[in-house]
């Protein structure tokens, strides 16, 4: 252990060298840092929603979408004037040149289809706006259209007409962020008065990813910074402070470094790496270098001080990063990899803090010249004992002993008081929420869902599956074609045995295959009795490919239109598109644009050949959107307002709610997908993995702390602050009413690793306080001398450094910041006054091996 | 000014052939005359014609479905006038669906359509011609027809086999390409490749005749394809019991046809 220290002390040029050669070697990765915003990844890649989600992606070839809101508020007509057409026509078709947008899926006035009558019985397909209308006359006319297409309503244009919206699908998610610039760029360059707003969910996920990597390269410094004048106002010596930041720094580079290396993506998690690591970092060598400079005098060895300051502290600083890097470690017992990634390298980062604050302060504090020494010396006689936080410490101090039950109970009441609070938290996440309240991706989230149905998109899918019916048709076939001549029945055979072997996506076509060799054969056969035959299985097949196609059957879409009203009741869906609303449309147009022939037509071929007609369009593959081309699958599309995970949640419970009052048709499967549902299952699944692993490392650090002061009864005390500490920073958030959202869940951790270390300090130092002088009021009146500054210090140097994170336009970053001064407070207030309290009244409980209980009735009287 | 009809890709879809050209190769390089010819060769087989058609349309996915349709054809006038009846018989939900069209060379086409299911007889207005055509990567134009005048040709060269022309739209808002490309066969002047650019200078989707056989002396189209080079689609054409000069009657493609399919010349041949 500290041949360690002994061979820094010996040999610290060794040191510098291994250490800066091995920072530099890790360093060197961090220029292939890769950065990963996307939440879906919040879930192993094996997850099974997760799968299902990219299935639907595939099976109805969805895109992730940019949201892009034109909006204007003062012209009377709202956006149907012909300027504010015309940007938006101009906008569409520029934007369906920039690379990386999916150009045929782009949705917008401009890009939409319309079918409508031309006079007496006559149905005309156009588009929607082909050119921009000059007159208002002309804009109205295009009000007048858009308004019969439920379908756009509230999704392309706003019921109020007062906002525009271009849905622009994109390759790949990361591009939402760089494309979403070029948009705005675009919008900025055109002729128009309106508001332009680009928002949904892919655009704020990605630009979070983007701002994060920025806030990482200014926040992650400036609390650097900020801590290292705080430690510079406490020490007054340059020299003494810049070992910790040394040690700090050498610690997030090699962290990250290692986390590069081996190939793992900087994820909105693990970007905060640097920032957690900073202030464990720096705790373990304040606690070196504040208590060298109390020990040393000038004339002193400096080795023999070090030495020995380095012996005392070992075991105390081993367990305190032991207990850390556990907390983090714990975090591996969630189930989200991007969880257990940042968990695993801040418990490795805490251990080379560790590593670095044995080996490098020794080997720094020896080589500092003579005159450095005995400046730092001399400060420490004059400032460190008299300062103001000195004197207050030695109040507070006093104020635990005589006070010690009202304290106890104060802290009682606070942790049932906190407690209720807990019982309070609402778990919820939104990554639009990431950003602050006047970002601009909030502001077009607000705005454009004020104004339209929701940009928000949740898909319900339902698939028809009947192996049954495939089987039994397999075997009438069969049957069938063994009633044939053996020549007729060879010509069909070979199809049949290629049969899929259940009902799936390939089934439908593969009908229509046996269909045409069957109609092929027979004009082929000559036998009047043989092709009776064949006409038989021609019929039969071709009723199991219509029995297949599920979704063209009239009821199977009432199905869907009674979900529909369904989700339409909760209030949180703004809307919804299914197949039965484009069925509809064209129904009534083909009957001649009534408002009551709005409605699902009565048979199965009425509605085959009112969605041909649909696929006469411009955009026959928007129908592939809804439905599969085998008519088994169908995605019903929510446009939601929030992106709240809670408001998803209700949505999903009142479906379930729904379902068990009115169950679905036999053979039909009902699955959830979409982003909105994705950013559910993680987030419930991190909420249990978070209690889990808090649980789990609560259990492990009471062990370590029993096994450490080899009693039980010191291992409860040692948990009291850090309880205190968890209990409180969530019963606050509670009480507040802020979300528990996804970096609030993993702040446990640090929670736990942070606020466990001061405990240690102060029991270590109480009880070898009270080993030297058997005396309770002597050890405490010692104890509030120099370790009682080291920890004031720490809390103070944490809480204070991290306020350059309230800066930061992203809300998780302040919400850490707000964390790090909450724990530091709590944590050190409750170690320097509770504990002391506790060990006050209940000393020989808590030390039964020394002999205080008679020493206790000295100090009381 | 008369106003030629021209399909180019129509003569790819439907019943192609000549009965003018011999086997020799032409040489010529007026453009407007090549277009003309390839006009007269690949539309105007025969004074009539029927085909059946299987459609088997593609997603990127390589997801399928089919239709198979007759095609009937009675000429009014040669490079002038025609009608079409276009009659589904599978898929099964959509059979008996009929689509009647006149084409005038002088004004729009007169196009008409019956929904055996809903039992509804409608008339199309002519509107936008580039939508497409039941759910294929064919557009409607590609059956109705795109005027020769409404493009400029423009000669690019001869090869050993093909004439290759470039035609741009003379009004760009009316359609989605910015130009396109035609090789046209000097034997047969069949165009066997069409492909058309965007803005941008993508080819972004091409026409391509995949088989020809000589049919009732009429070179003819048997197989071919459109893929949409920016989805990956694609939709595959066979033409199956091609016959010429049938004698078609009027009264096949007037509107009585629409609810009673003219099941006699519908049916197959059978010599």
């Amino acid at each position: 252990m500290t041949t360690l220290t002994e061979f820094s002390i010996r040999r610290p040029r060794a040191v510098y060298g291994i250490v800066l050669l091995s920072v530099l070697a890790l360093g060197a990765f961090l220029g292939r840092t890769q950065i990963d915003t996307d939440p879906e990844n919040m879930l192993p890649s094996t997850q099974i929603d997760r799968l299902f989600h990219n299935e639907v992606e595939r099976r109805f070839s969805l895109h992730d979408a940019i949201v892009v809101g034109v909006v204007n508020e003062r012209d009377p007509n709202g956006i149907y004037n012909p300027r504010s057409l015309a940007a938006l026509h101009r906008l569409s078709h520029s934007i369906l040149a920039l690379e990386g947008v999916v150009p045929p899926d782009l949705m917008s006035l401009a890009q939409a289809d319309n079918i409508s009558q031309e006079g007496e019985g006559v149905l005309r397909f156009e588009w929607m706006m082909q050119e921009a209308p000059v007159t208002l006359d002309q804009a109205a006319e295009l009000r007048a259209k858009v308004d019969r297409l439920p379908l756009l309503r509230d999704t392309l244009v706003s019921g109020d007409g007062r906002a525009a919206a271009i849905y622009v699908p994109i390759v790949s998610k990361d591009l939402s962020h760089p494309l979403s610039l070029a948009i705005r760029d675009l919008a900025a360059g055109l002729d128009s008065d309106d508001d332009f707003h680009i928002t949904g969910l892919p655009v704020a996920e990605d630009t979070f990813g983007h701002d994060m990597f920025v806030q990482m390269g200014i926040s992650a410094p400036l609390a650097g910074l900020m801590i290292f004048l705080l430690m510079f106002y406490f020490f007054r010596s340059v020299q003494l402070v810049t070992v910790p930041m040394l040690v700090a720094v050498a610690t997030v580079v090699a962290s990250m470094g290692l986390l590069t290396a081996l190939g793992f993506s900087v994820h909105i998690m693990s970007s905060m790496i640097p920032i957690f690591l900073m202030p464990i970092a720096v705790v373990d060598s304040v606690h070196i270098m504040s208590e060298f400079a109390d020990r040393y005098r000038p004339g002193a060895d400096v080795r023999r001080v070090i030495r020995n300051v380095v012996e005392e502290l070992f075991t105390p600083m081993l367990f305190t990063s032991a207990t850390s890097a556990l907390g983090f470690l714990s975090l591996l017992l969630t189930p989200i990899p991007p969880v257990q990634v940042f968990g695993a390298f801040v418990a490795f980062g805490i251990l080379v803090a560790f590593l670095l604050t044995i080996t490098l302060i020794p080997a720094y504090v020896v080589r500092m010249s003579p005159s450095s020494l005995e400046a730092l010396a001399a400060r420490g006689e004059v400032l460190e004992s008299e300062s103001l936080l000195a004197r207050l410490l030695r109040r507070l101090g006093r104020t635990a002993v005589v006070h010690a039950k009202p304290i106890i109970g104060v802290a009682l009441l606070l942790a049932v008081v906190s407690a209720l609070g807990v019982a309070r938290i609402q778990i919820n996440d939104n990554p639009v929420r990431w950003f602050k309240e006047n970002h601009p991706i909030r502001v077009a989230d607000r705005v454009l869902n004020q104004h339209f149905a929701g940009t928000y998109d949740a898909f319900l899918v339902l698939t028809f599956r009947n192996d049954e019916a495939r089987a039994e048709f397999q075997r009438a076939a069969e049957a069938a074609l063994s009633e044939l001549a053996p020549e007729v029945a060879a010509l069909i055979e070979p199809r049949l045995a290629t049969a899929p072997a259940l009902s799936n996506e390939d089934l439908d076509a593969w009908y229509g295959d046996l269909i045409a060799v069957i109609d092929d054969a027979l004009f082929d056969v000559e036998d009047p009795e043989d092709q009776d035959r064949l006409a038989r299985l021609l019929a039969l097949t071709e009723s199991a490919q219509s029995t297949g196609r599920y979704f063209q059957r009239p009821e199977s879409l009432r199905t869907i239109e009674s979900l529909q009203a369904a989700l339409a009741t909760t209030g949180l869906v703004g809307k919804t598109n299914a197949l039965p609303d484009i069925v509809k449309v064209v129904h009534r147009e083909l009957r001649g644009g009534r408002a009551e022939e709005y409605r699902v037509p009565d048979t199965a071929p009425a509605v085959a050949q009112s969605l041909l007609q649909y696929q006469s369009s411009h955009r026959p593959q928007d129908l592939w959107h809804m439905v599969t081309p085998d008519f088994a699958s169908t995605a019903i599309w929510l446009q939601l307002k929030s992106g709240d995970n809670q408001d998803m949640s209700q949505v999903l419970q009142a479906l379930d709610r729904e379902l068990e009052a009115q169950p679905l048709p036999a053979g039909l499967e009902l699955a959830w997908a979409g982003k909105s549902y994705i950013n559910v299952v993680w987030q419930q699944s991190m909420v249990q993995g978070m209690l889990k692993s808090l649980l789990g490392a609560f259990v492990a650090v009471l062990v370590i702390m029993t096994l450490l002061f080899r009693s039980w009864r010191l291992g409860l005390l040692a948990m009291v602050p850090l309880s205190l500490t968890i209990v409180g920073v969530y019963g606050a958030i509670g009480w507040i009413g802020k979300d528990y959202d996804m970096p609030i869940a993993v702040l446990s951790a640090l929670t736990l690793g942070l606020s466990v270390d001061f405990a240690i300090h102060f029991i270590a130092r109480t009880r070898s306080l009270l080993r030297e002088s058997g005396s309770q009021g002597i050890a405490l009146e010692a104890l509030f001398e120099e370790p009682a500054r080291a920890i004031a210090r720490n809390a103070i140097v944490i809480a204070i450094g991290f306020t350059p994170l309230f800066f930061a336009p992203l809300v998780p970053y302040i919400t850490v910041g707000s964390f790090m001064a909450a724990i530091m407070a709590i944590s050190g207030l409750t170690t320097l006054l509770l504990l002391p309290a506790l060990v006050t009244a209940a000393g020989p409980w808590l030390f039964p091996d020394l002999p205080l209980a008679q020493l206790n009735q000295e100090v009381s009287s | 000014m008369t106003r030629q009809r021209i399909l180019l890709t129509l003569g790819v879809l439907f019943l192609v052939g000549t009965g003018s050209s011999g086997l020799a190769q032409s040489n010529l390089e007026d453009a407007d005359a090549i277009v003309a010819r390839a006009n007269l060769a690949a539309y105007y087989a025969g004074a009539d014609g029927r085909s059946e058609v299987r459609m088997i349309i593609a997603d990127a996915q390589g997801r399928q479905q089919r239709r198979q349709f007759t095609v009937l054809r009675s000429d009014v006038e040669d490079g002038g006038d025609q009608k079409f009846l276009v009659s589904f018989s599978q898929p099964s939900d959509v059979r008996g669906t009929v689509f009647l069209v006149h084409k005038h060379a002088d004004r729009d086409d007169d196009r008409w359509l019956y929904l055996p299911g809903l039992d509804l007889v409608k008339r199309i207005s002519a509107g936008d011609k580039r939508t497409s055509f039941v759910g294929a990567h064919y557009f409607y134009e590609d059956v109705s027809g795109r005027s020769p005048s409404e493009d400029l040709h423009r000669f690019v060269e001869a090869t050993e086999t093909h004439y290759v022309l470039e035609h741009e739209p003379r009004e760009d808002a009316d359609v989605e390409f910015h130009r396109y490309v035609t090789w046209i066969d000097r034997s047969t002047f069949l165009p066997t490749k069409i492909e058309y650019h965007n803005e941008a200078g993508q080819i972004y989707r091409r026409v391509e005749v995949l088989a020809v056989e000589k049919i009732d002396g009429n070179p003819t189209v048997t197989a071919s394809r459109v893929s949409d080079l920016l989805s990956g689609g694609q939709t595959d054409m066979q033409f199956r019991y091609i016959k010429y000069d049938l004698g078609l009657p009027a009264e096949v493609f007037t509107e009585r046809s629409l609810r009673n399919p003219p099941r006699q010349w519908l049916q197959r041949p059978t010599d």
